[in-house]
């Protein structure tokens, strides 16, 4: 039961985390902060042409919450914007349990973060850094998932 | 002061032209009290009584210190908060997991513990972590409940590791 929500990769990731790093000079940049359990997050992001050049995120959490920044910059660089945002709905969808979700081969990894929707405390954790994608790219400084 | 809300036990008397209303506190204080709890409170100090308030804090100091004891011979665990004199709560964290990630392993071992800041963030930030796990320890707990705390903080190593 623990396995499924500690799988591999996951542990893999909270381990060692992929672009986890701060980008200079870009103003697609944002902080997002998970108050009841002090998970905090940045997101940084450069676009050219409608496309995510760059992702990356700096800050700490607990291994849900790091492994999921980590895949979610992994799965955003290079895509185009309305792209990331169909991403992320159907990520959201997917924690939420909201019906039948499948993503493309390239995006799969995004699915060892499915086991979270059995323990609804663990959302949150999953969901801030990609709260705080939307939120960069929007222009928001702060997003906060309550 | 008008009443903020109304119920049974806080008028004097009420006609067609008039109310009036009982004298302070029973005013603001409409509804049936809360006897139940103040019966249970009876029944709780009784209790306490019985067992005695001083045996109940030394069982309690005996489950911490053993947890201490038994939580600082495994490697990559920090307690937080050594003083000798203290509640019966222990507050760890441990190199390799992120306290709810310890918390999430202990809950599936059937330990139920805190994780988190706590309501003290200023407090995290003074001990340099972003949150602790805290077990603590009342007159219903056993010694055999700080082993299984003990043997899930290693399961949480084994998971993390």
């Amino acid at each position: 039961m623990m396995r499924e929500l500690y799988q591999e990769m996951i542990l893999d990731h909270n381990k060692n985390p992929r672009n986890r790093r701060t980008i200079e000079n870009t103003h697609h940049h944002a902080e997002g902060l998970n108050p009841l359990c002090g998970d905090q997050v940045e997101v940084y992001l450069t676009i050219e042409d409608d496309i995510i050049q760059d992702i990356s995120f700096v800050g700490h959490g607990c291994a849900i919450s790091t492994a999921s920044a980590s895949l979610m910059t992994e799965a955003l660089k290079g895509k185009p914007i309305t792209e990331a945002k169909a991403i992320f709905e159907e990520f959201h969808n997917m924690l939420m349990d909201a019906g039948h979700v499948e993503f493309s081969d390239d995006l799969e990894a995004l699915e060892v973060l499915g086991g979270v929707k059995a323990y609804p405390m663990r959302v949150k954790c999953a969901s801030l850094a990609w709260h705080t994608f939307s939120a960069a790219l929007e222009g928001k400084e702060v997003a906060s998932t309550e | 002061m008008p009443p903020y809300q109304t119920g049974g036990g806080m008028i004097r008397s009420v006609t067609f032209e008039k109310t009036t209303y009982a004298d302070l506190p029973d005013k603001f204080e409409p509804g049936t009290p809360n006897i139940a709890d103040a019966i249970a409170l009876k029944v709780a100090l009784d209790f306490l009584d019985e067992i005695g308030i001083r045996q109940a804090a030394e069982h309690e100091s005996r489950l911490t210190q053993l947890a201490m004891k038994r939580l600082s011979e495994i490697e990559g665990v920090n307690l937080h908060g050594t003083t000798a004199d203290k509640a019966g709560i222990v507050s760890f964290t441990m190199t390799c997991a992120h306290p709810h990630d310890i918390g999430q392993i202990l809950d599936s071992e059937g330990v139920a513990i805190r994780a988190g800041h706590h309501c003290c963030q200023p407090l995290m930030k003074r001990l340099g972590v972003p949150a602790t796990a805290r077990a603590s320890f009342a007159l219903y707990n056993t010694e055999e409940e700080v082993e299984a705390l003990v043997r899930g903080v290693l399961r949480v190593k084994e998971v993390f590791a």
